[in-house]
């Protein structure tokens, strides 16, 4: 059914804050289903990448990929090339995305939480929205939690909602930024066993994280990003059991 | 009909409710009573001086009276004063109270009785002081309500990423919030009519009596908006960019646009951190509005201060002190009860 070679693809992809360059010549390429875990001291530019990849940066220039079609070209802080917005929009919502502050709506429920975007943007029905949320609330296991306020969750609960809400718009691919880092360390694994349960669903995933374990237990290619760029990458039994290059060494030595 | 039920359902009520009832209830019985058994006009009459007397029965034969009886009844409590004018002028004022009628020539009494006759004007005919309350109310909650409007869009406006639109939000907040309300009252209600050639009672039909106090009106309410506005987008503006960066984040990697975003996401959250310094705007508007006494309208203020030249007393002031500081109060505590309905997410 799917036409595309990658469903994601980044090309020579920079930014820079200022005379500050967070990312340098990224490129990288995602099959669908693929689950990757980007890993890296911090500030080599991981959560930049994630970001830019929805937008919530702009690059300064590369060419960003969606589906083998071109999503957003730009040089030197110009936009060459940008496809019509309806398409754009469309081609957006197949990004799900997941922060490290978990940033649900604190004025809304948990479930008009995970109903609010697909009644807006995906202009559902409120029944359809409200079905479809309560299934992905039952499958984050929080079903017992839909009338109740954020505030009123634990950290790892307050996480699967966001994991829900991303889902509710049934995107095709799910970017992680640090979804455990926030937590409290007995609240990891919940959350944990969510994105374990989306990877075996074959959901495309792209996860920022500190979380070792998981990424060498999920992943299926793991990658080190290092001052912007990607050092290396590799499957996890790779990057984990046979490490090469001194940077990683010695980054896998300091986590670990 | 169910809301009547519901307020009948006097076993649900709050205990606070149900003491507030019974204060109130035990009041009305308190005063009925002190009604009921209170001096008539006629009782109070006869404890009048003789000299007094004899003037006002010489009264009954003239067409020219030379007693101004004044008589004034809350049922429990009763003023009257007595006094000629002319050569042998003489005053005399009594107060009638549980059935008793005191002397109230000087000293407390006397306090006392001017304060039931100014309250009695106020409330009476005349400089309706009912009408003042009114006005005020009516110029507050206007021009906060449209103040509060336009203030979203400047609000808005000033946190524009375009350089044009933020600027002329920022100078029309600078100007309103820099120079003094009683000079932009009188800009708009004299100076533009003058640049523009119009006047405010022309707005209204010719012929209109109440043109010039409408026209007044208008001009007040004008002057009073666009004040509002300036500094109710200084708190709208505040409370927007006190939300989390995170918030519109997430909204727009959910795909919301932004106007999406700041109706359903940023606006309702930053209006509970707006409540309380709207609540301090909409007080000092309340007192603010006393500047229409300038162009003559009719406020709390202004019929204060009509009766006090006509009087000649400056006591009068005091009645109105705690009418404002009662308007206030009922605010305060609404704006209170909002703040908490808002609150119940966190």
């Amino acid at each position: 059914m799917s036409s595309y070679e990658y469903i994601l693809r980044t090309e020579n992809l920079y930014k820079s804050f200022g005379h500050l360059e967070v990312l340098k010549d990224v490129t990288l390429n995602v099959q669908k289903g693929e689950v990757i875990c980007i890993i890296g001291p911090s500030g080599a530019g991981k959560s930049t990448y994630l970001r830019s990849l929805n937008q919530l940066e702009t690059i300064t220039s590369g060419k960003i990929f969606i589906k083998d079609e071109l999503f957003l070209h730009r040089e030197h802080n110009r936009t060459i090339h940008r496809m019509d917005p309806e398409k754009h929009k469309a081609l957006m919502l197949e990004m799900g995305m997941v922060f490290q502050s978990f940033n649900l709506f604190p004025h809304k429920t948990v479930l008009e939480n995970v109903m609010i975007a697909q009644v807006l943007v995906r202009k559902k029905s409120k029944e359809a929205a409200q079905k479809l949320a309560k299934e992905i609330i039952q499958m984050v296991g929080l079903s017992d939690k839909l009338d109740v306020y954020p505030s009123k969750l634990s950290g790892g609960q307050q996480q699967r909602v966001a994991i829900a809400r991303a889902l509710a718009m049934e995107p095709e691919i799910m970017l992680f930024d640090e979804p455990t880092s926030a937590l409290d360390p007995e609240l990891v694994g919940e959350v944990l066993a969510v994105m374990k349960k989306l990877a075996s669903q074959g959901i495309t995933m792209l996860v920022v994280t500190h979380e070792m374990g998981f990424a060498r237990e999920a992943a299926d290619r793991v990658i080190f990003m290092d001052a912007g760029r990607i050092a290396q990458q590799g499957p996890p039994e790779d990057i984990f059991v046979n490490p090469k290059g001194d940077r990683l060494k010695q980054f896998l030595q300091s986590i670990l | 009909m169910n809301v009547l039920k519901r307020i009948l359902h006097v076993s649900a009520w709050k205990h606070a409710t149900k003491t507030a009832a019974i204060i109130v209830m035990a009041a009305v019985a308190l005063l009925t009573t002190l009604s009921v058994i209170n001096v008539s006009q006629e009782e109070m009459l006869l404890n009048a001086s003789e000299q007094m007397t004899q003037a006002i029965q010489a009264d009954q034969n003239n067409t020219r009276k030379r007693v101004t009886v004044t008589y004034n009844s809350f049922g429990f409590i009763k003023y009257m004063s007595l006094s000629t004018s002319g050569a042998s002028a003489m005053k005399e004022a009594y107060i009638g109270f549980a059935g008793q009628v005191y002397k109230a020539d000087e000293g407390f009494m006397k306090f006392t009785g001017q304060m039931v006759n100014y309250t009695y004007r106020m409330l009476g005919t005349g400089e309706n002081i009912l009408h003042g309350v009114k006005l005020t109310l009516l110029l507050t909650t206007l021009s906060m309500l449209i103040g509060l409007i336009l203030s979203i869009f400047l609000a808005l406006g000033k946190i524009s990423k375009n350089k044009i639109i933020s600027k002329i939000s920022s100078a029309y907040i600078f100007f309103f919030r820099g120079t003094p309300l009683l000079i932009q009252l009188f800009v708009i209600y004299f100076s533009v009519p003058v640049i523009f050639g119009f006047s405010w009672r022309g707005i209204f039909a010719v012929g209109d009596p109440e043109s010039v106090f409408k026209g007044a009106f208008l001009a007040a309410l004008i002057s009073f908006s666009l004040n509002a506005a300036a500094y109710c987008a200084e708190i709208v503006r505040a409370a927007i960019q006190s939300i989390n960066k995170g918030q519109s984040e997430a909204a727009k990697a959910l795909g919301m646009g932004y106007g999406q975003t700041m109706r359903y996401i940023i606006i309702p959250q930053s209006i509970r951190r707006m409540i309380p310094p709207l609540c301090n705007e909409f007080v000092m508007m309340i007192k603010d509005v006393s500047l229409v006494f300038a162009i003559s309208l009719m406020d709390i203020t202004t019929i204060s201060k009509t009766i006090m030249t006509s009087e000649g007393n400056y006591l009068v002031f005091l009645p109105a002190l705690i009418i404002y500081l009662v308007i206030t109060a009922i605010f305060t505590y609404l704006f209170g009860k909002v703040e908490k309905r808002l609150s119940i997410y966190e």
